[in-house]
């Protein structure tokens, strides 16, 4: 067979088209609401609407007002426009901050998604006790986080915890996990993998379980390879959900709280402070809330634009 | 149409956008305030709103739970007990009391009272005062206990209990390393040395998630040598002699290898378990250490206070206490309500259910308190010679709260713990963060 007609059978697979057939037409159908249906749609979702502009709008209205104002949780103080801004912006503490986020969430998206996948991939295949081994590898992302960070303090904190210990014993020294700043960052990481890999593994194997088998009886008689079917048709096939998923990923990540802040709160000296712990601190601690709402804000403005960005993404894959 | 294209239609992008921005606006929601705003109880009809902190196992809040039902004022007023729990207090304390749900009477963080004072929101306790003056109460508190609450409007809270930092041994280390316990700085260094031969820490402390033992170490070692964070006028002096050369002697205890290298991490369960399983030797703890750590050989001792290169012997205390608010159905049902609290408090302590020092005289002379030898040690050794966060300086106010637990402290002691700076930078980066969300 030759490799022209192997691409052909590649392409029509991740194009979702059975062999011998002729795919979906996916025809656009323009409807008309009649006015009355536009009325009852409207009150409808009305409740909705005032919900969300109760539960979303008022609280971005009151962290923009406090954003831009001095004062504290109980009485806003003077309007200082942008100031608050400049103040966070020009802190190295900011910067730290967002540079340990940037890491965190790299590696917590990456890490976790390719856990996922890896484990997605596997439970397809017959295992034996595959149902336990299943309801075993959610267990990280159902168990509370705060048993979870104590379990992993318990594992790494002290130099006799078993994870050093162990070390110590083959002879490695003893890596103080949470107490240097380099191994502590690492720890915190591995830590979010840990407990995010369940999540990425369950949307990876929903999107998985879409995919018609036959797409890989089509390649496979034209002549793929496991790693070209892999590589050009699992990979294409789940794109959508994989996007999703790093989309989540990332705005779970940005916005982790109670993982760093449990096991190490944000320390040592800093070295695991992420920008949704400075605010955390910066408003609660040092009650400066126009700064820590400012932090917030900078947050979400960047969620933003990094979702924009791979929603394109996501449409772009949707486009055959 | 198959399902795919359905759903990308409904996935428009004006919906995602919106989706996106409401996810991510989730740290904005944390940011802005809406903890538990309203907590049951009413407020209307006489019921006095108490809330109360965990200050110890749930056994206590179900004792203190018991006491404030168990009030019933002259005008047939009643009392609601809620527990509010440390996590996120302040944002609970302020988000209700700028709803009005708040609290008529509570306890709560340590100069919460003066933060709440600033804006308005906390009753004066002076018609307190004279009331335990007529019932003899007053003449029970502790020397020093009551003025720190004194503002010039008046008292902005009545104490309670006494949360002391004392320096606490393992008898038997101590034993197995054949050392002296330290009566002053350089036998301090001495002790350690010896405590790292057989295993153990000289100076026990940690600086972990939600550990504020090093912060407290640090404060301490500045006013067992005179020094402290505030001078007598109340402005900041970080930068003297006596908290340089403390701060010199603590690294010098860190580069001696008397501080766990590990502490900077330590959880307050990470540092308990250090005691129980004989790593700690000597160091920094409040009180009922035993009961805490779950150590009942009778190991586990109250030592000395320790003398400063100059003479100077101090340690840190906390006066925690009880305040009022201004919005309460009734100030006079308030007042009555904080009066038969502190008539009660006792029974905490005959429950043994405190991890404090109590601040009547009356109590310490009880059975259940006396009993204990290490009690008696810290009431009598300790209590003259402690202060607060406000040494050198001796008046409590709101700026004490962004130093209690807050970041530049927290950064300072864990700098000092790891040795990643010399005395001098490590307290000019403090003083430089305290600057700048201390209030002028």
């Amino acid at each position: 067979m030759s490799s022209t007609t192997a691409q052909s059978g590649l392409a029509r697979a991740r194009r979702g088209v059975a062999p011998g057939g002729t795919g979906t037409a996916g025809g656009k159908r323009k409807s008309k609401l009649s006015a009355q249906a536009t009325r009852t749609f409207f009150w409808l979702l009305l409740p909705s609407v005032v919900l969300l502009v109760l539960i979303h709008g008022y609280p971005l209205i009151y962290a923009a007002v406090q954003a831009t104002h001095d004062g504290d949780l109980l009485q806003t103080g003077n309007f200082v426009g942008v100031q608050n801004f400049s103040t966070v912006l020009t802190s190295p503490a900011f910067w730290k901050a967002a540079q340990f986020t940037l890491w965190f969430t790299i590696v917590g998206v990456f890490g976790s998604w390719l856990v996922g996948l890896g484990l997605a991939l596997l439970l397809r295949t017959k295992i034996p006790a595959g149902n336990t081994f299943k309801v075993l590898l959610l267990l990280p992302w159902v168990v509370p986080i705060v048993v979870s960070s104590t379990a992993w303090n318990w594992l790494v904190a002290t130099p006799d915890s078993l994870i050093p210990a162990l070390f110590r014993n083959l002879g490695l020294g003893t890596p103080l996990f949470l107490a240097d700043p380099t191994l502590a960052s690492i720890t915190v990481m591995v830590f979010k993998v840990w407990v995010s890999f369940p999540f990425m593994m369950m949307m990876i194997s929903a999107a998985l379980a879409s995919v018609d088998t036959t797409v890989y009886e089509a390649a496979s008689m034209d002549g793929a390879s496991p790693w070209q079917q892999f590589t050009q048709i699992t990979l294409p096939l789940i794109a959508r959900s994989t996007y999703i998923s790093w989309i989540l990923m990332t705005i779970f990540c940005v916005n982790d709280f109670p993982t760093i802040y449990l096991l190490t709160g944000g320390g040592p000296v800093n070295a695991t402070t992420s920008l949704v712990v400075l605010a955390y601190r910066t408003v609660f601690q040092d009650f400066a809330t126009g700064p820590g709402v400012a932090i917030a804000f900078l947050m979400t403005m960047t969620l933003v634009v990094i979702s924009v960005i791979l929603y394109r993404q996501i449409r772009k894959s949707s486009v055959e | 149409m198959n399902a795919s294209s359905e759903a990308r239609r409904s996935f428009s992008r004006r919906g995602f956008l919106g989706l996106t921005a409401a996810a991510a606006s989730v740290p904005l929601l944390a940011a802005c305030g809406g903890g538990s705003a309203s907590q049951g109880g009413g407020g209307a009809g006489g019921t006095v709103k108490f809330w109360d902190m965990p200050w110890a196992t749930p056994a206590y809040n179900d004792a203190a739970k018991s006491i404030a039902e168990g009030f019933s004022g002259a005008n047939g007023s009643k009392a609601s007990y809620q527990i509010i729990q440390w996590n996120n207090f302040y944002q609970t304390f302020s988000s209700a009391i700028a709803s009005k749900t708040g609290p008529a009477v509570s306890t709560g963080g340590g100069f919460q009272a003066f933060q709440f004072e600033q804006q308005g929101q906390i009753a004066y306790a002076d018609k307190v005062i004279d009331k335990l003056k007529a019932n003899g109460q007053f003449d029970d508190f502790l020397p020093g206990v009551l003025d720190p609450f004194k503002s010039d409007k008046g008292y902005v809270a009545v104490p309670w209990q006494l949360d002391m930092r004392v320096f606490w041994y393992r008898k038997s280390l101590f034993e197995k390393a054949n050392v002296a316990l330290p009566t002053d700085w350089p036998s301090l260094l001495e002790a350690g040395k010896a405590l790292k031969k057989v295993g153990a820490f000289g100076f026990t402390t940690g600086a972990g998630a939600g550990n504020n033992y090093a912060n407290h170490s640090m404060i301490m070692m500045m006013v067992n040598n005179g020094g402290g964070v505030f001078n007598k006028d109340g402005e900041l002096d970080l930068m003297n002699d006596r908290n340089v050369e403390a701060m010199e002697f603590v690294l010098e205890l860190v580069s001696n290898g008397i501080v766990d290298p590990a502490a900077v991490s330590y959880t307050t369960d990470n540092m308990s378990a250090q005691w129980k399983d004989g790593k700690a030797g000597y160091g920094l703890f409040q009180v009922n250490v035993p009961q805490r750590v779950g150590d009942t050989s009778g190991d586990l001792l109250v030592a000395d206070p320790i003398k400063g290169p100059h003479g100077d012997k101090a340690t840190i205390v906390f006066p925690n206490n009880i305040m009022m608010y201004t919005n309460t159905p009734s100030q006079d049902a308030s007042e009555e309500f904080l009066v038969y609290y502190l008539g009660q408090l006792k029974q905490l302590w005959q429950k043994k259910l405190m991890s404090a020092l109590p601040v009547f005289k009356s109590i310490t002379e009880m059975p259940e308190f006396a009993d204990d030898p290490n009690n008696v040690k810290i009431v009598k050794d300790w209590q003259p010679i402690a202060k607060t966060f406000a040494s050198q300086g001796s008046k409590l106010n709101a700026n004490l709260a962004a130093l209690d637990g807050g970041q530049a402290l927290n950064q300072f002691s864990q700098t000092i713990i790891t040795g990643k700076a010399d005395a001098k930078t490590a307290l000019q980066t403090f003083q430089s963060g305290l600057e700048s969300v201390l209030k002028k």
